[in-house]
């Protein structure tokens, strides 16, 4: 009867080589499971600081273009100056008027030239500048916020 | 032998577990370790490095909108000495595109001081030139061997804003000027110093590349617009140069102001100098008050000021201007004899006739009937011994010396009356005379037109000062000067429009007394009489061709008159009366 049971316990028991396979495979499992979260993380904070160094770069751009906008109207204030016009119009023949050669006429419906209104319209107000968490923020920081939550908005966020 | 090589493996793996787990432990150990904290704080220092972020500098413009001041990009060049390959490659690139000697160069980055990694070879450089150098650089980079420094390497470039004035000495008196260390002086760039340099932001930036900050939007300085009108500022500056040449004089000062608003519209002074080489100021001037006479220098101003007396005693009703006065050619004030410019009487005269002769006599005896309490009162009230509030540097508050003062003597009363004995800026008695050529309304004179912030432009309003005289009273005077320039044909007077003025003559206080020879010879008119447009001071001083204001700023004045009549449109009065007709 013992030997009966034995035989039977020996035909259902697990081959070793499959029990090897399966602890295998189990690891092979966690393994491959860290790898994804591993190679998302990477994936995420490779893409967050690819954003960042453009942000950085077209931050940069923005003061470079500032600067090259105030040269260039530096420029032309120099090409256009007092002096540099009174030249160019007497190198042209042209001479100063003077008050016994100006006529003035009536002319209806003329409106004086004013002083400059340097703004033609309100300009559009820049926003406060903000980089979306999204952009910024790695995985682990992502976690780190999430677990600092407060509770209530925690659930709020994970009810919607 | 089977199972020894499994003791063997679980052996190496026990010990290997004690270190991972040992490693595990330590950290563990670290963290929650007293130290713990000073690690953290030292950590953070490394992780963030704190930038500032300084706004660019308000530019300014005049009131069409031409650039006056404006900033533009220059270069810093320097060697970077641990990294610099080729020390006479770099002497010699940059001697030749930036003009410097060579050898000096090399001698410098060959004996750099002690401990010194980064050598400034020059500073302020044009960007054609220190771009010129930096394509030098790229080629020879281009030309070195694969991962070899190329001759050129160690050189460096760090571009950074410097103020520069495309107009050069333009209204120099009234831009003033920026220090390599950004700061105002003088004029509007030390008056609105503030407002023009913006506030610097510092901020947190992450060293982490994986940490993106934000780069905070620093707004730029307030732009400003200003009241001058260029054009009007250069024709007057080139008027006040051409008048010194002619009359020989020392110096000199014109201001044209509208005197409906207070609005400056030119103002020249001199001597003048190159804004963009501000670091001639101390060859140029021996003291801070010469930068602009025309606020900042004080000056007895003769005859001119014998208009607020008169204006006091018509307001006042001491006088009318049928008035009439026997002038014996001297009165005693105060124990002192006045007499007349010429020394000489001249008989019976009415109001018009003592301003029209301007004749001290007259003016002393005018302001002997109205008493000093009352004389100074008004003469208080046109803001005399007080600031105009002008917004420039550096003004002046002039001097009136009033009853009650240690230096007062009842003498002051007669002198005071022409212009004598009193120290006052051109741009005060501009402030003064507003009043009469503005129907009794005072109005501060002011250089700002508006100011441009966030993309918003804020004009500035016209501010009055009281009304030291009735409209009544403002009109009538406004009348008996035009006429009295009219009546003695002065050279003041414009063709085609009726012109308020009058000149002055004033003896200069020495520390002996009265310079007996030479004066200051001023004008002050305005027009045309019916809307007045423009008022114009002119001040000359010690001119040689001629001792008199009639003869030297009157002139003057009239020339500037039709040089603002032209700039600024303004039509004959015949013309403008037909305007007004349709």
């Amino acid at each position: 009867m013992m030997r009966t049971i034995d035989v039977i316990q020996y035909a259902y028991k697990q081959a070793p080589w499959r029990v090897q396979r399966q602890w295998i495979g189990s690891f092979l499992l966690i393994v491959l499971g860290l790898s994804m979260i591993a190679a998302l993380y990477l994936d995420v904070t490779a893409r967050a600081a690819l954003a960042g160094r453009d942000i950085q770069r077209l931050g940069a751009d923005i003061i470079q273009t500032q600067e090259s906008d105030a040269d260039l109207e530096t420029r032309i204030a120099i090409l256009t100056s007092y002096s540099a016009m009174a030249s160019r119009a007497l190198a042209l023949n042209y001479q100063s008027v003077q008050s016994n050669q100006v006529q003035f006429i009536v002319v209806p419906g003329y409106i004086a030239p004013q002083p400059d209104n340097l703004i033609s319209a309100p300009a559009l107000q820049p926003s406060t500048p903000t980089i979306q968490p999204e952009y910024a923020q790695s995985l682990l920081d992502w976690f780190d916020q999430r677990l600092h939550m407060p509770l209530s908005i925690s659930m709020l966020g994970a009810s919607q | 032998m089977r199972e020894q090589y499994a003791w063997r493996s679980l052996v190496l793996a026990g010990i290997l577990a004690f270190v991972g787990v040992s490693v595990i432990l330590q950290i563990i150990r670290i963290q929650t370790s007293p130290e713990a904290a000073t690690f953290r704080q030292q950590a953070a220092q490394y992780a963030e490095t704190v930038q500032t972020f300084y706004p660019e500098r308000g530019e300014i413009y005049d009131r069409n909108g031409h650039l006056l001041a404006g900033n533009e990009t220059v270069f810093e060049i320097g060697v970077d000495l641990k990294n610099v390959k080729d020390k006479h490659a770099v002497a010699l690139a940059v001697g030749m595109e930036l003009g410097l000697n060579p050898n000096e160069l090399y001698r410098l980055m060959a004996n750099p001081p002690a401990s010194l990694a980064y050598l400034i070879l020059a500073n302020y450089v044009d960007s054609d030139k220190a771009l010129a150098l930096q394509q030098l650089k790229i080629d020879a980079d281009e030309k070195a061997p694969l991962g070899q420094p190329s001759d050129l390497s160690g050189l460096e470039f760090t571009p950074h804003p410097q103020r520069t004035y495309p107009e050069g000495s333009l209204a120099s008196n009234v831009i003033g000027f920026v220090s390599r260390e950004g700061r105002g002086y003088f004029g509007i760039e030390e008056k609105y110093n503030d407002l023009l340099a913006g506030t610097p932001i510092q901020v947190q930036v992450p060293v982490d590349p994986n940490k993106a900050a934000d780069i905070p939007q620093v707004p730029n300085g307030t732009t400003l617009i200003l009241t001058l009108d260029r054009d009007l500022q250069a024709a007057t500056e080139q008027i006040l140069d051409d008048s010194l040449t002619k009359y020989g004089a020392q110096g000199g000062t014109i201001v044209i102001m509208d005197p409906r608003n207070g609005e400056i519209l030119a103002m020249a002074s001199t001597p003048r100098m190159d804004l963009n080489q501000f670091w001639n100021y101390p060859t140029i001037y021996r003291n801070a008050s010469e930068f602009n006479l025309a606020v900042s220098m004080p000056y007895e101003p003769g005859s001119v000021m014998k208009i607020l007396t008169m204006a006091a005693a018509l307001d006042n009703n001491t006088v009318t201007p049928t008035t009439t006065f026997l002038d014996t050619g001297s009165i005693l004030i105060g124990g002192i004899t006045i007499k007349n410019w010429n020394d000489q009487a001249w008989g019976l005269q009415d109001m018009l006739g003592c301003i029209q002769n301007s004749l001290n006599v007259c003016m002393s005896w005018i302001s002997s009937q109205m008493g000093a309490q009352n004389f100074y009162g008004y003469m208080n009230r046109f803001g005399l011994g007080h600031l105009t509030g002008i917004d420039l540097a550096d003004e002046a508050a002039g001097r009136l010396k009033v009853p009650g003062d240690t230096d007062w003597s009842p003498s002051d009363l007669g002198t005071n009356s022409f212009g004598q004995g009193v120290a006052a800026t051109p741009i005060q008695i501009m402030m003064a005379a507003s009043a009469i050529a503005n129907n009794g309304r005072m109005v501060m004179p002011h250089v700002l037109y508006a100011m441009v912030r966030d993309g918003r432009q804020f004009n500035v309003p016209a501010q009055y000062a009281g009304s030291p005289i009735s409209e009544r009273t403002a009109q009538t005077l406004d009348q008996m000067l035009a006429t009295s320039i009219q009546n003695e044909a002065s050279l003041a007077a414009v063709p085609g429009y009726r012109i308020a003025g009058k000149t002055g003559t004033a003896q200069i206080p020495t520390e002996g007394g009265y310079d007996p020879t030479n004066t200051n010879a001023s004008f002050i008119g305005w027009g045309p009489l019916d809307d007045p447009r423009f008022m114009i001071y002119v001040w000359l001083e010690e001119p040689s061709a001629s001792i008199w204001g009639s003869e030297t700023a009157a002139p003057v004045f009239a020339q500037v008159a039709q040089e603002t009549i032209l700039m600024l449109n303004i039509p004959p009065d015949t013309i403008r009366q037909q305007i007004a007709q349709h």
